[in-house]
């Protein structure tokens, strides 16, 4: 058994090439048992790519990809058992019920007939699925089909889950019950890989997060890590008692702030607000306020916007786009 | 209508498979006629020579169209519904008849084309003489024409109402080949008869165009023991054929609306959680009740085949049931029908008719069953999660194969009583039997791992059961077609060749059957039979093997 802190998935220098192509560029990440990774990036980055080697499912050029121990090239087998895979396509059957569709499955991976019977029924406790087990597969919905997307992958009660876009096209009820579906498999003690689109979602549930544009990993850590990393400036608001001094709290602020950091200062009459974007420590914030208070300006809020996965996600593919 | 036409046909034009049609037609007539010129420059004054190169392009005609345009409009409107264009079609300003007007026209004139790469083969053949270019080649192609507009007509229809292309393709190509063959077996049976039924077999058989076709070339009567009779009735086909393909026009335009769409989601109820006394009912009406909770899949069985089972409309227990009934019952029927009605037939026709049914059953269930065992995964996401389990490729590649062969197998042990009747008829014919049933089994074997092989190489169910269904017609369909023009211009040597390729000649030849008795084809295409099967075999593992290792 791995030692609970010890990396549950290990990538190192992972480079996979089609041809002159390179699809993924020396990767290297690692995650502990229990956490889940958001793993984020425009279509074409590489998060396919990335999956399919660590489900056994493609070779990489170069490079190594364990989990829990097993080499994903070489221990196909053992990665089968300890990885259940969702991909974005369902992969329905005709004229199958849920139940037969999760019976085969456990069948293939070889659970016997009698703890497959009552494994079906945990995980389609877990999922909040039971009351679905006589429907047919194809006449699901598309977030039925994807709690049951998840309950296939449980079935084999496996270390890792690797959901690719599990909320994709989800309705926000049934983004929000996935959301909570991930957190509870989290607190089962399994280690899941999450890829998607919809940031705010993955912001919410992840330990940690991967954005990788163009096969390379650009940023990877807590989400604090990587606005800390990106350098990333802050959003401060100025909320004012009245629109008339806007124009005169801008040009205070205009006047503390270094030259490359003006431009960014926008006065708002209408909300009787001024926004800025700057990289000062609170310290300097402090002698901004206080300048605008010794000017007689009546200040009612001096707030920080917090930033987001979305804004660092941005941040990162803005900062790599004139590369590509 | 005219940008649903243009898209249609442009569409078409750009499918691979579309450009093979065309370029196989090419190839084949020009090395048909090629084949046929006479050599040296002596030309053949009795005409002979060019009746029998247009009794093969004609044949070649027929056979081409049957083959390659049903498909077209087959998946046509079934595969935009899917894919959500219809809905988009429905909201533009065009009617349903300019739809429909639109995919018709499209498909038609692709069949169009491929007609016009036959026209330099059609010239040469009148360039030989002896063959009228009104009366024959112009008429030859307005049945063909009208042959197209059918199929088309049924194909459209059938797209209508089918949930997935694969599925509708197979349906279409069941019911045009039922149109052009099967409509011509009541009247076999009631031959020399009088009365409603005969009156009703007679007209059913004039919508076969192959009497019709039999009777431009010259052969009418002379083929199927006088099945397609002098009497052809190629005006009554031609008004027939049209007469039909208007009225499944009417038919699915009146279906082309929003209706499509209007489809509640199957709400899955169970017999199980049912009241007893529906229990009971549906126990009695249902030998295997299909609504019953399932019992998990026990270890001693291949998951993979039970999947297919129970993903198959009809590989559900109580179609399988049903299906075998009905070919118990229609082998029966045969076997009584030709031994009260026409004593004159002898045991050895309702043998080869027995055959011949087998057979039918073979190459018309098989290819459905088997072209998309690969590919239906593939298209559905269903591989990706096959290969993330644990099972071997092996037990994937078995259980996919078993699960056809058990229900052909079933299929197929259905229509023995026929055999049981006949050899209580005739005791000495016991030995027959048993090689024919061997040449039967073999050809179910062949069949098999030929359409395994081939549609593991497509991505998708409709075009793989399209290639397959072409491979295996031509197979079974090519040599009877040698056969039937026996003499002139095949030879001897070159009809035995033909007839060795599958075991259905060699399965007529053994029971009896007349015109096949002079064929000695036992073990020759056992043999070749066997190496088909071997090979297609090995093709198929590989293939297996292949798209199961990493990429």
């Amino acid at each position: 058994m791995n030692a609970p802190a010890s990396p549950v998935l290990d990538i190192r220098n992972l480079t996979k090439k089609f041809g002159e192509f390179t699809a993924l560029d020396n990767l290297t990440l690692s995650l502990r048992r229990g956490q889940i990774l958001g793993f984020i990036g425009p279509n074409g980055a590489g998060k396919t790519t990335t999956i399919k080697i660590l489900v056994g499912a493609m070779r990489p050029t170069s490079g190594t990809a364990t989990i829990a121990g097993a080499d994903c090239v070489r221990d196909a087998w053992r990665i089968k058992r300890l990885v259940g895979y969702m991909p974005d396509s369902f992969g329905a059957y005709d004229n199958m019920r849920v139940r037969e569709y999760l019976d085969f499955f456990g069948a293939a991976f070889g659970i016997p007939r009698g703890a497959r019977s009552k494994r079906i029924d945990e995980v389609l406790e877990t999922t909040g699925s039971g009351w679905m087990q006589d429907r047919y597969v194809e006449a699901l919905s598309h977030g039925m089909k994807q709690r049951i997307g998840v309950a296939r992958t449980l079935l084999h009660d496996p270390e890792m889950l690797i959901l690719d876009e599990p909320a994709n096209g989800l309705d926000p009820q049934a983004r929000i019950e996935m959301r909570d579906l991930l957190l509870k498999l989290a607190g089962m003690g399994k280690t899941l890989i999450v890829t998607s689109h919809i940031l705010p979602e993955l912001s919410r549930i992840c330990d940690v997060v991967a954005i990788i544009t163009q096969g390379k990993l650009r940023a990877f850590g807590t989400l604090d890590q990587i606005m800390r990393d990106l350098r990333q400036k802050r959003t401060f608001e100025i909320q004012l008692c009245g629109p008339a001094q806007v124009e005169a709290a801008a040009a205070a602020v205009r006047e503390a702030l270094p030259v490359d950091e003006r431009e960014g200062v926008k006065a708002h009459a209408t909300e009787s607000l001024v926004r800025f974007d700057t990289a000062k420590n609170d310290t300097e914030l402090a002698a901004i306020l206080a300048a605008l208070v010794g000017r007689r300006i009546d200040v009612s809020q001096f707030r920080e916007i917090p930033k987001d996965l979305e804004d660092a996600f941005l941040s990162v593919t803005r900062r790599e786009a004139p590369a590509a | 209508m005219i940008p649903v036409l243009r898209r249609e046909f442009l569409g078409i034009l750009r499918s691979p498979r579309a450009l093979a049609a065309l370029l196989a037609a090419a190839v084949a007539f020009s090395l048909l006629i090629l084949a046929r010129w006479p050599a040296g420059g002596i030309v053949d004054l009795s005409g002979t020579g060019s009746r029998g190169a247009f009794l093969v392009f004609a044949a070649a005609l027929l056979g081409g169209v049957l083959l390659l345009v049903p498909a077209f409009p087959a998946s046509s409107i079934v595969r935009e519904r899917n894919q959500g264009t219809l809905l988009l079609l429905f909201n533009s300003p065009i009617p349903p008849i300019g739809i429909y007007a639109g995919k018709f026209l499209g498909v038609l004139a692709f069949a169009g084309l491929v007609l016009c790469t036959t026209l330099p083969a059609a010239a040469a053949v009148y360039a030989m003489g002896g063959v009228d270019p009104w009366r024959q080649i112009a008429l030859l192609y307005a049945v063909i024409l009208v042959v197209a507009i059918l199929s088309i007509a049924i194909g459209l229809l059938v797209s209508t109402r089918a949930t997935s292309p694969d599925a509708a393709v197979r349906i279409t190509y069941g019911l045009v080949f039922a149109v052009a063959f099967l409509t011509l077996c009541p009247h076999a049976l009631t031959r020399g008869t009088s009365g409603l039924f005969a009156t009703i077999a007679d007209w059913l058989r004039r919508l076969s165009p192959l009497p019709v076709v039999m009777h431009l070339v010259g052969q009418g009567g002379a083929v199927g023991g006088g099945l397609l009779e002098k009497d052809s009735g190629v005006w009554q086909f031609l008004a027939g054929g049209l007469g039909l393909a208007a009225v499944l026009a009417v038919a699915t335009i009146l279906q082309l609306d929003h209706r499509l769409f209007d489809r509640s989601r199957d709400a899955g109820k169970i017999t199980d959680d049912r009241s007893l006394w529906v229990r009971i009912v549906r126990r009695l009406v249902f030998l295997v009740d299909p609504q019953r909770r399932k019992a998990g899949i026990p270890f001693y069985l291949n998951p993979i085949m039970v999947k297919e089972f129970r993903t198959r409309r009809f590989g559900r227990f109580h179609w399988l049931l049903r299906l075998a009934a009905g070919c118990a019952v229609v082998s029966l029927l045969m076997t009584l029908a030709a031994t009260n009605g026409t004593m004159d037939w002898g045991v050895e026709t309702i043998g080869g008719l027995l055959v011949i049914l087998q057979i039918a059953l073979v190459v018309l269930l098989t290819p459905s069953l088997a072209a998309g065992l690969i590919a239906s995964e593939r298209e559905r996401g269903g591989w990706s999660l096959l290969r993330s389990t644990t099972l071997p490729g092996w037990r994937i590649a078995t259980g996919k194969l078993t699960s056809v062969a058990w229900t052909m197998l079933l299929v197929l042990a259905a229509t023995l009583p026929g055999y049981l009747v006949m050899t209580t008829i005739k005791p000495t014919m016991w030995n027959q039997v048993m090689l024919a049933l061997v040449s039967v089994l073999l050809a179910v074997a062949m069949t098999l791992a030929l359409s395994a092989a081939i549609g593991a190489f497509h991505s998708r169910t409709a075009a793989a059961t399209v290639t397959v269904y072409v491979v295996l017609m031509i197979l079974y369909l090519g040599p009877l077609v040698i056969w039937a023009f026996r003499g002139d211009p095949f030879g001897e040597q070159v009809v035995r060749w033909a007839l060795s390729i599958t075991p259905l000649g060699a399965a007529l030849s053994v029971i009896g059957m007349p015109g096949f008795t002079q064929y000695e084809l036992i073990p020759i295409a056992w043999r070749i039979a066997g190496a088909i099967c071997v090979a297609s075999l090995i093709v198929y593992a590989l293939q297996v093997w292949r798209l199961l290792r990493p990429e």
